[in-house]
């Protein structure tokens, strides 16, 4: 995108680009009333992004259809208004109703999906010999293997991880570790990631460079 | 050594934030390899994988903090998948979608521009509602959008025609920080076969590469190194390739950081010791 | 009656839609409409039951002015903020059928809610950074693994790895592709077993934490 030339945009842009460093004022500096104001800014604006987007979607899906002829919205909206009970202590219980068919129907497509990739194919892939690779992706291959197994056993937690299951329970929580270490190298990109995308806005807004 | 052990936290903060910057003023241009995940994603769009009329999604499963690591990943497959023909249905869960929408028309402004709405692509727009959403997605798209986002009924736009259920989609592609990948992994892939594929951020590599492993996903773009990967198999450099100084530089310093940390506590236990 | 109205009737509608789910793809695919259309309502009443926290939020704020407590100031521009975009936000959506279609909305949300949004979250950045250098230490062996196995990831994540010795490279590829395995595979297994047993507790009406009041009557 170029360098936004038209006045409003030019005051939109900077007044980005000012905001931005008074929500770094609290890292950079200490905690102080611009980054308050900022951040309650924030609040306000997401909270009114959310709800104007959820209410155009409610009357997309549900009161426009309901005023074509499809009565059968009116349950939904309905139930949803339930939901509000929640506010009021000697009616809490009706908000039950509409989070009873939420969790349901969570559960019910959770666990009808999950069992294939998580457990099925994960448990399939793991067992699957190596065809091509050598000597080091039978090594890989028998890693993995093991690797599963120990860290499993590791969660087994109904049973003491003492006698037979010390040593596999030990392993495994070295597998995990790794698993975990590998993961703080991947999060530490998308931290530093997000904060690379501010350096750039940054050094774009003062034509440092282009944007 | 114990004095490092002291130095405020802001110190470090400022040195992070300068250290960003000095790469976008002057670039190095470390060589970036390609991963194999990422290359079986560009080869699953690309070529014989992909016939001209196919219809993809492109789940748009990040907000506007995850721009600079989803955003340019999508960018080249929304390029690769109009210059091969096929059709693109835009959708996202975050209530910003609006504005990843415009800011994908601008990153890919050439092949956008060469394209028509409502026949090469359509944006539906919002969707919440989670695993549900998205099952119902699959069975029956009209009851979750029974419009697009400019307010066009689905049966009024030619690419939504005869696009209803999951049996008119080629294939997913979905960006995420989130779960919304994984729902499409459930009530898509792993229920109807539906090939997918995963542009996530970094974290999602984690647990990601597993199921590119196991034949889940097709390929995968992990963070933005991902999408540095992908512009350079399109041969179009972009943000992703841009920031990667950046990264290298503050990487490095993370690395620089642990390493003088442990050599200070064992400099410490020794001398205890 | 009414004991039966606030729990049993509760469990029997949970246990009802999370059966038809499973009926719905394993057994009687004539069930699809019913599914259908249970899940269509569940989306409209996730879309409805959003405004929930703006609700409690507004509340809040609404108190904090009212009684003059601390910072009652950033309360007001909370609220005036609010005010102001729903207003001209809705304004658009009915005069045209977008949001965005109103001047004041759109500005906003393109100069305010983006740069805001796109500053917040990379902070962790920041503590990120000064945790590396704070926290990471090698204490143990399962500490020295994990900052290992991390140190390696983030250097072939980063060009700047191979350009100092292709091994980073080699090694942080072994990590990713390889040495996490194991350990997210069983993450992943665990976490679906759990949540199975959870579902079946949730079934039998033992787990009632997600019900408004739960564990009372």
């Amino acid at each position: 995108m170029p360098y936004p030339t038209a006045t409003w945009d030019l005051i939109g842009l900077w007044t980005g680009w000012v905001l931005m460093l008074m929500i770094y004022s609290y890292p950079l500096y200490k905690e102080n009333p611009v980054y308050r104001f900022a951040e309650h800014l924030y609040i306000a604006v997401y909270l009114a992004v959310s709800l104007t987007v959820n209410f155009s979607n409610v009357m997309r899906m549900c009161i426009t259809p309901m005023m074509q002829g499809d009565i059968t919205m009116i349950v939904p909206l309905i139930m949803g208004l339930m939901i509000y009970a929640m506010l009021i202590p000697e009616y809490r219980w009706v908000s039950r109703y509409p989070i009873a068919l939420l969790v349901g129907a969570g559960f019910g497509l959770g666990i009808r999906g999950s069992i294939g990739p998580n457990i099925q194919d994960a448990i399939v892939s793991t067992i699957t010999r190596p065809t091509d690779g050598g000597a080091m992706a039978w090594i890989n291959f028998l890693y993995i293997a093991v690797g599963l197994i120990c860290s499993v056993m590791y969660f087994l937690l109904t049973y003491e991880h003492s006698g037979a299951m010390q040593v596999p329970t030990r392993i495994g929580r070295l597998f995990i570790m790794v698993a975990l270490g590998a993961y703080f190298g991947n999060t530490v990109l998308f931290r530093l990631t997000m904060l690379t995308g501010r350096a750039q806005f940054f050094l774009q807004v003062l034509k440092l460079i282009p944007m | 050594m114990s004095f490092l052990a002291n130095i405020d936290r802001r110190v470090f903060y400022w040195i992070l934030f300068i250290a960003l910057m000095v790469p976008f003023l002057n670039p190095i241009g470390f060589p970036i390899k390609i991963a194999e995940n990422t290359r079986d994603l560009y080869e699953g769009i690309t070529g014989d994988s992909v016939e001209p009329g196919d219809v993809w999604i492109i789940n748009f499963g990040y907000g506007v903090s995850a721009w600079p690591e989803c955003h340019p990943g999508v960018t080249v497959c929304a390029k690769a998948l109009l210059r091969e023909g096929a059709h693109i249905i835009l959708i996202g869960p975050h209530t910003d979608v609006e504005l990843t929408y415009n800011h994908l028309l601008d990153t890919a402004s050439a092949d956008f521009d060469a394209a028509t709405y409502g026949e090469d692509w359509v944006f539906l727009g919002y969707i919440t509602g989670g695993e549900s959403a998205i099952a119902q997605l699959a069975s029956n798209m009209r009851s979750v959008y029974p419009t697009d986002h400019f307010g066009t009924p689905l049966d009024n736009i030619p690419l939504m025609q005869n696009v209803n259920t999951w049996h008119d989609v080629s294939g997913v592609l979905s960006s995420d920080t989130g779960d919304w990948g994984g729902y499409f992994l459930t009530m898509w892939q792993e229920a109807y076969g539906v090939p997918m594929a995963q542009i996530g951020i970094a974290m999602l590599g984690s647990t990601g590469i597993p199921r590119w492993l196991a034949g889940n996903y097709f390929g995968m773009s992990v963070g933005s190194r991902g999408g540095a990967e992908l512009e350079m198999l399109i041969g179009e450099p972009g943000d992703a390739i841009i920031a990667m100084d950046s990264i290298s530089v503050s990487h490095l310093l993370i690395v620089i950081a642990v390493i003088i940390a442990n050599v200070g506590m064992l400099m410490e236990r020794g001398r205890k010791s | 009656m009414s004991q039966m109205l606030k729990r049993e009737v509760v469990y029997a509608i949970t246990g009802i839609v999370t059966v038809l789910m499973f009926v719905e793809y394993f057994l009687f695919p004539e069930s699809q409409a019913w599914a259908e259309m249970l899940r269509t309502w569940g989306i409209i009443i996730y879309n409805i039951s959003l405004g929930l926290g703006a609700v409690r939020l507004t509340m809040a704020h609404s108190v904090s002015i009212q009684r003059r407590r601390e910072n009652w100031q950033y309360s007001g521009v909370l609220l005036a903020t609010l005010v102001v975009m729903l207003v001209t936000g809705l304004a658009g959506y009915f005069t045209t059928g977008l949001q965005t279609s109103n001047t004041i909305y759109n500005w906003l949300f393109n100069y305010v809610y983006t740069p805001l949004g796109a500053t917040l979250y990379p902070i962790t950045g920041f503590y990120i950074f000064s945790a590396a250098y704070r926290a990471f230490r090698a204490r143990n062996v399962d500490a020295a693994l994990m900052l290992i196995a991390g140190c390696f990831v983030i250097l072939s994540n980063a060009p700047v790895g191979e350009a100092i010795w292709v091994g980073f490279a080699t090694i942080g590829e072994w990590f990713r592709f390889t040495g996490q395995v194991p350990g997210m595979r069983t993450f992943a297994l665990v976490g679906t077993l759990g949540m199975i047993a959870y579902g079946f507790r949730a079934l039998l009406g033992k787990e009632r934490g997600f019900y408004a009041g739960g564990g009372e009557e």
